[in-house]
């Protein structure tokens, strides 16, 4: 190739616009020109600038299911409008069967107007349980009428008395059930009853504000239709993720529907139909925000900063607007997967308003009114405020479930409406640690940071559960007097069972690293054919000292950078251990007695150009 | 096991309300980030992505059973070309985002800030500055240009894919991009190698 490429061909070369031949022209070309290299680099470094824009963009849930909720409506209205041949086939053969049930009632009719002649005591229970005899009888004496028709008969006039199995009691009872429900009143003023919550369990999850609660209470049913109405003003509680459930008596209980009235707010009526008549416990479910809970721990170091005492706490914090009296609590470590978020739904005007809608009333905001089948009434002897509590601090039982991780805190719990309560979690003695100080000028700048490691094992007492996440504060212990001193603070991220924890307690005064340059020079140039400079190494002596004022003995890490991966590190000392890191690091690891200094030199050599490649050889 | 695309698709032509929520969870992210490096603005691809997957839902009996993601992309690009068309008078610019919030998802997560490697208030100015001269430089090339700049660059599809997607022949797709770096090269700045 004569001459330089332009800036067309590098384009052309870099994007592969060009053919295969061109491609090995312009590439050996740029083999051999340093000035067209140069211009491709350049060329490169601008175009990189493009990688900037390389980001992941997550989808919101809420997007997700804007868009999946769109394309129902749309798809539903579609459909409603598109498949009108399918309607009308239906409609077709709704028509067909209804002509033939006609044909064959009247074929019917004629031979059970006979038998009644005959004998007119038969019961209606008779003529539900024989038909289809009578019919195939019919079927063999009169050829006229389609053996089709009959199936159908039977099919159709069977399963009212043959498939329930009732008797006529039942049936009379069935009917009344088929008499049209009640109309759910819309009044706001009620003369109600006030069933009492029996028990109540909540199940909190600290990944996202969400909290399941279960509460059970007794009702007192009617037979036949009743209305139950259950209110939850100012409260966090999703509405629509309501549901109620009897515990006893399930066959005799049927939970029709959950009617939202129009024009009240937060309130959802239940219609229940009761083939008894009594007490029966119902369990409510639902989702509620506002009650979370985090774990924050205690480490205290013993007096050689060898052992060390870790505690565990969990707190748990209630402003779900609900008081939650003598409630097992049951606390979930893990992520769970959420399509709305529960404040925002509980924070809808209707329950089934437009998601995002979210409308704030400022002059109600959350206060005392709580969520509650029908003016629950706190019991008389409510343990509220109780000040009777065991002293011995309450066991959290831990066991795993699904995906996450079950802490159930031993009996029940009352958790007032804005209160938080701390409970301990556990209580570890002596857990082997390793004091560690580091020193990173790339990580950390000139100061020397302080790190204890421990594993969640049972070599280190430890290793039961995973260790949720959280914040740790350290203290050692200052005098024998057990004074303890503040040493620092960091947040741990969860921690599975068996791996490793190192906690970062910050910089450490007392141990420095100073590293000093004593000596740079380069050499070894290497010329190209223009006698230009093409390569060379940079050799830097350093002197690095290392001072421990501290009154015990400390390991230190001191880490080094080169900026390249061309490099090689001449060491010769013995109290000092040296290993390459990786392409561009070093690192010495030292250990020094209380109060002393310790000093080591070693020196770098960096290759640069043409050098590189020599170095790699 | 995870169900094909073309098994999700039939399913969906059925009635089946999972297999499209499926669809739209599998592909979001593809969508999303084509769609925002085509307007450069998080609400507009939003919107966008929206007119997508609606049209991915009337569309679905055309979907002939092979190479579902050129048939999605060839969707989201003539959504973002006629939306791009018709908007071309005014341009969108988010109020909710917050400084620092590129990514649009700034809400609090509770959860603890370990130790903090991320870099400083004067490095995220400089970063965001860099990007945004970037993202202007992208936002002046023509709209098909900069779609087919995109398919092949940021969504890596290999130049027939992208005529494939964009109608046109390998020829046309190769012209196009050189036509597109061409300006890029005028446009985009040199940081000489101080790029964050």
């Amino acid at each position: 190739m004569k001459g330089h490429l332009a800036e067309k061909d590098i384009i052309e070369y870099e994007f592969d616009l060009v053919d295969e031949k061109r491609t090995k022209q312009i590439r050996h070309h740029l083999e051999t020109c340093g000035q067209c290299r140069e211009m491709a680099e350049k060329l490169k470094r601008r175009f990189a600038s493009l990688d900037l824009l390389r980001e992941e963009f997550g989808v919101r849930d809420e997007l997700i299911s804007k868009t999946v909720a769109q394309v129902r409506k749309t798809g539903e209205s579609r459909k409603f409008l598109l498949r009108k041949p399918t309607w009308l086939a239906a409609a077709a053969a709704v028509l067909l069967v209804g002509f033939m049930l006609l044909v064959a009632d009247f074929a019917r009719d004629k031979s059970s107007g006979r038998q009644v002649a005959k004998d007119t005591s038969s019961t209606v229970e008779n003529e539900l349980a024989e038909p289809s005899s009578r019919n195939a009888e019919e079927a063999s004496s009169d050829n006229k009428t389609p053996v089709k028709a009959l199936a159908t008969t039977r099919a159709v006039r069977k399963p009212a008395a043959e498939r329930l199995g009732h008797s006529a009691a039942d049936m009379a009872l069935q009917a009344q059930t088929r008499e049209k429900p009640p109309f759910a009143p819309a009044s706001a003023i009620e003369l109600v009853t006030l069933p009492r919550r029996d028990n109540v369990q909540i199940t909190i999850y600290n990944s996202a504000d969400l909290t399941l609660v279960r509460e059970r209470r007794e009702l007192t049913l009617k037979k036949g239709w009743n209305w139950l109405q259950f209110m939850w003003a100012n409260t966090l509680i999703d509405p629509t993720s309501l549901s109620l459930e009897p515990l006893q008596q399930a066959d005799s209980i049927d939970v029709q529907q959950l009617v939202f009235p129009a024009r009240l707010k937060d309130i959802g009526r239940w219609l229940i139909y009761s083939q008894i008549e009594g007490r029966v416990p119902f369990e409510v479910t639902y989702f509620t925000s506002g009650l979370g809970w985090r774990a924050f721990y205690m480490g205290t170091l013993s007096e050689d900063e060898k052992k060390m005492r870790l505690e565990g706490y969990v707190r748990v914090n209630n402003s779900s607007g609900e008081d939650y009296a003598d409630a097992q609590t049951r606390l979930i470590v893990g992520k769970v997967h959420q399509l709305d978020r529960i404040a925002d739904l509980a924070k809808r005007q209707y329950p089934y308003d437009r998601p995002g809608q979210i409308k704030h009333d400022k002059k109600r905001g959350l206060g005392a009114t709580n969520a509650r089948v029908i003016n629950y009434s706190l019991p008389s002897d409510s343990k509220l405020f109780s000040r009777a509590r065991p002293l011995r601090p309450k066991d959290i039982r831990k066991e795993s479930l699904s995906e996450y991780f079950l802490y159930t805190i031993e009996g029940t719990e009352t958790i007032p409406d804005k209160w938080g309560k701390r409970l301990m979690s556990f209580d570890v003695n002596d857990i082997e640690v390793t004091s560690l100080y580091k020193y990173d000028e790339q990580r950390w700048g000139k100061q020397t940071v302080r790190f204890i490691s421990f594993a969640n094992d049972k070599d280190h007492n430890l290793g039961d559960t995973p260790i949720p996440n959280g914040n740790v504060r350290i203290y050692s212990q200052a005098d024998t007097d057990g004074q303890l001193s503040y040493v620092g603070g960091t947040g741990v991220k969860y921690i599975p069972v068996d791996e490793d924890v190192e906690l970062n307690l910050g910089s450490a005064r007392l141990v420095s690293v100073e590293p000093v340059l004593m000596n740079f020079e380069t050499g070894n140039y290497v010329f190209d054919n223009k006698r230009n400079v093409a390569g060379f190494d940079e050799i830097r002596k350093w002197k690095v000292i290392v001072t421990n004022s501290r009154k015990l003995p400390v390991e230190i890490e001191i880490t080094r950078g080169f900026g390249t991966s061309y490099w090689n590190l001449e060491y010769r000392g013995e109290n000092v251990s040296y290993k390459k890191y990786d392409a561009a690091h070093g690192r010495f690891k030292t250990a020094l007695a209380p109060q002393s200094k310790r000093t080591f030199t070693y020196t770098v050599t960096t290759y640069h150009g043409r050098r590189e490649e020599q170095a790699n050889q | 096991m995870k169900k094909s695309d073309e098994s999700l698709m039939e399913a969906h032509r059925r009635g089946n309300p999972a297999a499209f929520a499926e669809i739209v969870r599998r592909y979001g992210e593809l969508v999303l980030g084509y769609l925002i490096h085509m307007c450069g603005n998080r609400e507009q691809a939003e919107d966008f992505f929206q007119e997508t997957f609606r049209r991915v839902h009337e569309k679905a009996h055309t979907f002939t059973g092979s190479g579902f993601r050129p048939w999605l992309l060839t969707i989201a690009t003539h959504t973002a070309l006629n939306g791009l068309r018709k908007n071309r008078r005014g341009r969108f610019v988010s109020l909710d985002q917050g400084i620092g919030c590129t990514d649009g998802n700034c809400e609090k997560s509770g959860t603890i800030q370990v130790a903090d490697d991320s870099p400083g208030p004067s490095e995220d100015a400089s970063l965001a500055e860099q990007k945004e001269q970037v993202r202007g430089a992208i936002d002046s090339l023509p709209t098909r240009q900069r779609a087919t700049l995109v398919l092949a660059y940021y969504q890596q599809l290999s130049y027939p894919e992208v005529a494939d997607v964009m109608g046109c022949s390998v020829g046309t797709v190769k012209t196009q991009i050189y036509r597109a770096v061409r300006t890029l090269a005028d446009k985009l700045p040199d940081w000489g190698g101080e790029l964050k």
